[in-house]
């Protein structure tokens, strides 16, 4: 159970460094970036249920994504993810990573918006290339925008993934998908015991607030 | 023009096409789950399977499986009831906070940002507990209370930062005219928060609206549950029917993707506004 909760914690990376590319493309003043922002942005709006329905069609054996490799020709492969431990919780964990692609791609958008532009053409009049522009100037001026995706990222998968797996797995299979958030509905309203969900609710607090703490601190450090 | 300036014109406009790609990509990725929803919803079994053909068919399944029509009217009433208390708590508390300063108001607002920080999980079986012992499982104002209480802290830290942008002579300026503090709040200060007021609204109504866990635990008989929780709790030998499932997906995202790409603006600066602090 908190192994599940460790694997969360490696989807967060992926979850950030997507929508930062992507940050990067549409803030190279791109036409229609509005549109693709509200495409991109468009799951928040979107309940985890909803989104946990899609998904098993996605991942299920005769689903979506078997289509596609059948379509590719690598119909030999059977991943058939939901109904084995490991790959459930890989399932579920793509599919958090694509729902919180906006939210994070609107912080960072927020972020490069705040930047001032002068600091771009003095790079480019030094000859600075745009990668050397991105990785020595854009990053670092972010950094506060990217900690703060990075708690929030956190925050939504330890806290509010009960949904999406109360519907693709229901926990399993085995306990396979069983999360920290997860364990503490189990006990307390399917077993009945409200002691050890109370027990539980704590250590999710406690966990929350430590990881929470511990990002802040490295991303200080670095200053 | 010049060989180097034409290489550079094609690299970029090169470049420039490689990011339409990349992006046009990604809106299929993130677009078509949705349109595997409004497509397989409007097909029966056999058409689902045959993968061609529309038809109605199981949109009244849908409607023989599950009180539709109750189950969006509970939505509804929970969803404006709890936003309607979210937001006369926040901004009365925003405006205690930002402007009428008093003894341990700094040590009760920081009291409510680490309440902000406190996951619903981890009170959610102490909180089940004690309003079973009032008596409030099975209502809707079980559930609009506890929606209220899980949504009032961030909107009372919007509002108060809201609030704390109008320059304080704004309000002495009114006192001075002899208004009282209630009327400053009324007259001037509450009209200035609409744009923060309609931020709020839309993030909770979304949330409330697509949230599970409340409705699945406090609302537990048919006749209170709100759509999510219906759809997610639909009698198991509906699980495999998929175009059932998807018709009633798409009933139950409709009103907040509307709520959504109407008021995206309010949600997004809404978003931003929480940020910048």
């Amino acid at each position: 159970m908190i192994e599940n909760n460790a694997m969360l914690v490696l989807a967060i990376p992926i979850a950030i460094l997507i929508p930062l590319s992507v940050a990067f493309l549409i803030n190279a003043e791109i036409r229609g970036w509005r549109f693709f922002r509200s495409v991109f942005f468009l799951p928040t709006a979107v309940s985890w249920v909803v989104i946990g329905f899609i998904s098993v069609r996605f991942f299920a054996d005769d689903g979506i994504l078997q289509h596609l490799l059948n379509g590719v020709g690598l119909g030999s492969i059977h991943p058939n993810m939901l109904s084995h431990e490991r790959t459930a919780l890989i399932a579920v964990m793509i599919t958090f990573i694509w729902s919180m692609f906006g939210t994070n791609l609107i912080i960072f958008l927020a972020g490069m918006a705040t930047i001032d532009g002068e600091i771009y053409d003095a790079a480019k009049v030094d000859g600075a290339g745009s990668w050397t522009v991105m990785m020595k100037i854009t990053v670092p001026l972010l950094k506060r925008f990217i900690q703060f995706s990075a708690i929030i990222t956190l925050i939504t998968a330890f806290t509010a993934l009960f949904s999406l797996i109360f519907v693709m797995t229901g926990g399993g299979p085995g306990y396979g998908t069983t999360t920290l958030e997860f364990f503490i509905y189990e006990q307390g309203f399917s077993t009945g015991d409200f002691g050890l969900a109370s027990t539980a609710g704590v250590l999710l607090f406690v966990a929350v607030g430590i990881v929470s703490l511990i990002q802040v601190r490295l991303l200080r450090a670095e200053d | 023009m010049s060989s180097v300036e034409l290489g550079r014109r094609v690299r970029r406009h090169g470049s420039r096409t490689l990011i339409y790609v990349v992006l046009g990509v990604l809106t299929v990725v993130m677009l078509y789950p949705f349109y595997y929803m409004a497509f397989n919803g409007f097909r029966s079994l056999d058409q689902y399977y045959a993968g061609s053909g529309f038809s109605l068919t199981s949109w009244r399944g849908l409607f023989q499986a599950l009180p539709v029509g109750q189950e969006l009217l509970n939505s509804t009433v929970i969803t404006l009831s709890a936003i309607g208390l979210i937001l006369a708590v926040s901004t009365t508390a925003g405006y205690a906070f930002a402007v009428l300063r008093y003894r341990f108001s700094r040590l009760v607002f920081l009291v409510i940002i680490a309440a902000m920080m406190v996951p619903i999980q981890s009170i959610i079986a102490p909180e089940f507990v004690n309003l079973a012992k009032v008596g409030f499982i099975n209502h809707r104002y079980g559930a609009i209370l506890v929606y209220a209480a899980l949504g009032a802290p961030f909107a009372t830290f919007l509002m108060s930062v809201y609030f704390r942008r109008i320059p304080e002579d704004v309000i002495e300026a009114a006192l001075i005219d002899g208004l009282g503090y209630g009327k400053i709040f009324f007259r001037i200060l509450l009209p200035l928060a609409v744009p923060a007021m309609f931020a709020i609204g839309v993030l909770q109504f979304i949330q409330i609206w697509d949230d599970l866990l409340v409705g699945l635990l406090f609302l537990q008989t048919p006749d209170v549950r709100p759509i999510t929780v219906g759809l997610a709790t639909i009698p198991s030998q509906h699980l495999l029917d998929v175009p059932l499932l998807m018709a009633g997906s798409l009933i139950s995202a409709l009103p907040a993707v509307i709520v959504y790409l109407v008021f995206q603006r309010s949600l997004i600066s809404g978003l931003t506004m929480g940020m910048s602090k």
